[in-house]
């Protein structure tokens, strides 16, 4: 379960982040939370509109990306900080992540009412229209006195406070279980509307060119009068020609593609032949919508599976596509961000990873053996939802529809972790008897 | 005749709260004198180690101090009072005491129909934190709903029965500020407990 903590508070020596610090640390077993920082966040101001500011941005992401959110509060003037509640106003003007999502307070302050009346406040806050949060009934946790209610490693002290902290997060565990469980029945459809036929256009969809055109590329090109050749292209940090570029992401040891966010399939690293390629692509491709580079049957999949990453319920998955011998393919899919963390498309990237195993074992002189307890696969998915994760064929981003393509009926689930994959043996790494070489030779060898 | 502070309680441009403070400032120019105060441009409040307020903040102080009272119009952001004027009172409460025993009057103007009663009963609870410790008038509550259509062109509030409540909770307000002045007792002891607060132990 993932999670993010913001503490209401910007000064230098924060309590309450201090609490939330502890609770990621000390609970990691159970809950994977992130302290996110407001430091940043300006004065809200409706004449001033920053919501597309990195700062508030940030907190959106983190905040759209999280399973729940505990906040926790100081008070000051018998009320939350204006800081926090400043963060609150930039997320219920223009944008309004924190809608529908299960928020848990917690308060720590320095004398007996523990943030009593903060708390108060800001469920009243939270449960506004505008913020629409769902805030946990109940389950009050109030630290008081917190001055000394840390110990020099900034863990609590006192063991019955840790474990009545415990409780209250199983409890919100649940109750964020409860409401994303209603929320997902709610928008179960919502990946239906991904337009893989890329009818809609971004900022930088190249328009009058038929993007189904086998010469996509050139016409694309001429009509955008695009770099090429020795051109110069100045990148994030360097400045290469465009053949530069294209030695370099050709010699790139994986199969790159990019689609937009508009879901057209725009380049991919033209390294070989389509046929020689671990997911075939072929020069005619590149230009087409998604729906062009998938069998019909596909498309559900694909849908499920851009529509995760738009949405930032994972920003990268990984899928292994077992079937060819001797190699261990993979197919990563990362979601594309701007600075701001808007949605940019999709980094397919497809690497056999036998080989970096085989190199690893053999400086280390070890060698692989069964795991007599593994249950499921190695390879771990990133998405937890296999109820609607797709199959591996059917997300490659914009792979050739061959019949030539390995699949494996028995891994169809994206999230690996649940998967039973019956095509590769368990394996641990062990040491071998007598290593053959310096198992510290690593990097400096030879 | 009474000075008093009209604190916008909002920094945004555009406001229906500094207009019914300014429909206030000429409609009672005879009664009272009234200044008007912007929260604007302060920087986020962070308990600052050094103690150091900024000059706006200490500006703002000494003018609360001279005033025999304050008026503060709010808007309701999220079901409460903006983050702007909490931030206000936050710096007009650290290690400075303006607030302390001045009497204060709560009003609000929103664009919808509840009239702010909602950041009213908020700010009224934060006037009313020991750091603050403002007289605030009891019993009173001024809600101006659907501001944008109250005002006419020349800034004068249209609805005859609105302006003669707020010209009798004006009213009522000059003598609150006078009873308050006969505290005098609970004053000095009010001051002391105030200054007691500490905010490096919050």
């Amino acid at each position: 379960m993932k999670l993010v903590g913001i503490a209401g508070s910007i000064e230098d020596k924060s309590y309450n982040r201090l609490l939330l610090k502890f609770m990621a640390n000390h609970f990691s077993d159970t809950v994977d939370m992130e302290v996110l920082d407001i430091q940043d966040v300006p004065m809200f101001n409706q004449s001033n509109d920053q919501t597309e500011g990195e700062a508030v941005q940030y907190l959106k992401r983190k905040i759209l990306q999280a399973d729940g959110v505990i906040i926790a509060t100081p008070e000051h003037n018998h009320t939350i900080t204006a800081a926090l509640k400043s963060v609150i106003e930039w997320l219920s003007f223009k944008i309004h992540p924190l809608s529908g999502k299960p928020v848990m307070i917690v308060g720590a302050s320095y004398y007996e009412q523990g943030s009593s009346r903060a708390q108060l406040n800001l469920r009243q806050i939270l449960e506004s229209p505008g913020v629409d949060a769902v805030v946990m009934p109940g389950n009050e946790f109030l630290l008081s006195n917190v001055k000394d209610a840390f110990d020099d490693q900034n863990n609590l002290k006192d063991a019955r406070t840790v474990s009545f902290l415990q409780s209250t997060l199983g409890k919100f565990a649940t109750f964020v279980k409860m409401v994303n469980a209603m929320d997902a029945e709610a928008h179960a459809d919502d990946w239906k509307k991904e337009d893989l036929e890329a009818k809609g256009e971004v900022e930088t969809t190249i328009k009058g060119v038929d993007m189904h055109a086998a010469d996509w590329v050139e016409q694309a090109a001429a009509k955008t009068n695009a770099a090429e050749g020795d051109d110069y292209v100045k990148l994030d940090r360097g400045v290469l020609t465009v053949n530069q570029l294209n030695w370099f992401l050709n010699s790139m040891p994986m199969e790159l593609t990019y689609a937009d966010a508009n879901n057209q399939f725009l380049y991919y690293n033209h390294q070989m032949d389509g046929d020689k390629m671990l997911a075939s692509r072929t020069p005619a491709q590149a230009g087409n919508p998604l729906a062009d580079c998938h069998p019909k049957r596909a498309v559900p999949g694909v849908k499920r599976a851009v529509h995760m990453l738009r949405t930032g319920e994972t920003d990268l998955f990984k899928l292994p596509v077992p079937g060819i011998p001797d190699k261990y393919i993979m197919h990563y899919y990362q979601a594309l961000h701007d600075d701001k963390g808007e949605y940019k498309g999709i980094n397919e990237f497809v690497l056999d990873l036998l080989p970096i195993v085989n190199y690893y074992l053999k400086q280390t002189g070890q060698v692989l053996a069964a795991d007599p307890n593994a249950k499921t696969d190695a390879v771990s998915g990133a998405s937890t939802k296999a109820a609607v994760a797709p199959k591996p064929d059917e997300v490659t981003g914009a792979s050739a529809d061959t019949d030539a393509k390995p699949v494996e009926p028995a891994v169809d689930e994206v999230s690996g972790a649940s998967a039973d994959v019956d095509a590769e043996p368990k394996a641990v790494v062990v040491p071998t008897p007598e290593p053959e070489v310096d198992s510290v030779s690593g990097a400096s060898s030879n | 005749m009474h000075k008093f502070i009209a604190m916008v309680g909002t920094n945004s441009d555009e406001s229906t709260n500094r207009k019914l403070l300014q429909f206030m400032q000429t409609h009672y120019a005879d009664q009272a004198e009234m200044e008007l105060m912007e929260i604007k441009d302060l920087p986020v409040f962070n308990k600052p180690e050094s103690l150091q307020i900024p000059e706006q903040a200490q500006a703002m102080a000494a003018k609360i101090e001279e005033a025999d009272g304050v008026i503060i119009s709010t808007p309701e952001y999220d079901h409460s009072a903006p983050a702007a004027l909490m931030n206000a009172l936050e710096w007009l409460s650290f290690h400075i005491k303006p607030f302390a025993d001045k009497p204060v009057m709560i009003m609000g103007a929103s664009y919808g129909a509840l009239g702010t009663s909602r950041a009213q009963a908020h700010l009224r609870q934060i006037l009313d934190s020991p750091e603050l410790k403002a007289r605030i008038m009891p019993s009173s509550e001024f809600m101006l709903g659907h501001s944008l259509q109250a005002f006419d062109d020349a800034g004068q509030l249209t609805d005859n029965q609105k302006v003669a409540q707020l010209d009798s909770l004006f009213g009522e307000f000059q003598m609150f500020v006078e009873i308050t002045k006969k505290l005098k007792n609970s004053h000095a002891a009010t001051y002391q407990d105030v200054r007691g607060m500490d905010w490096t132990k919050l």
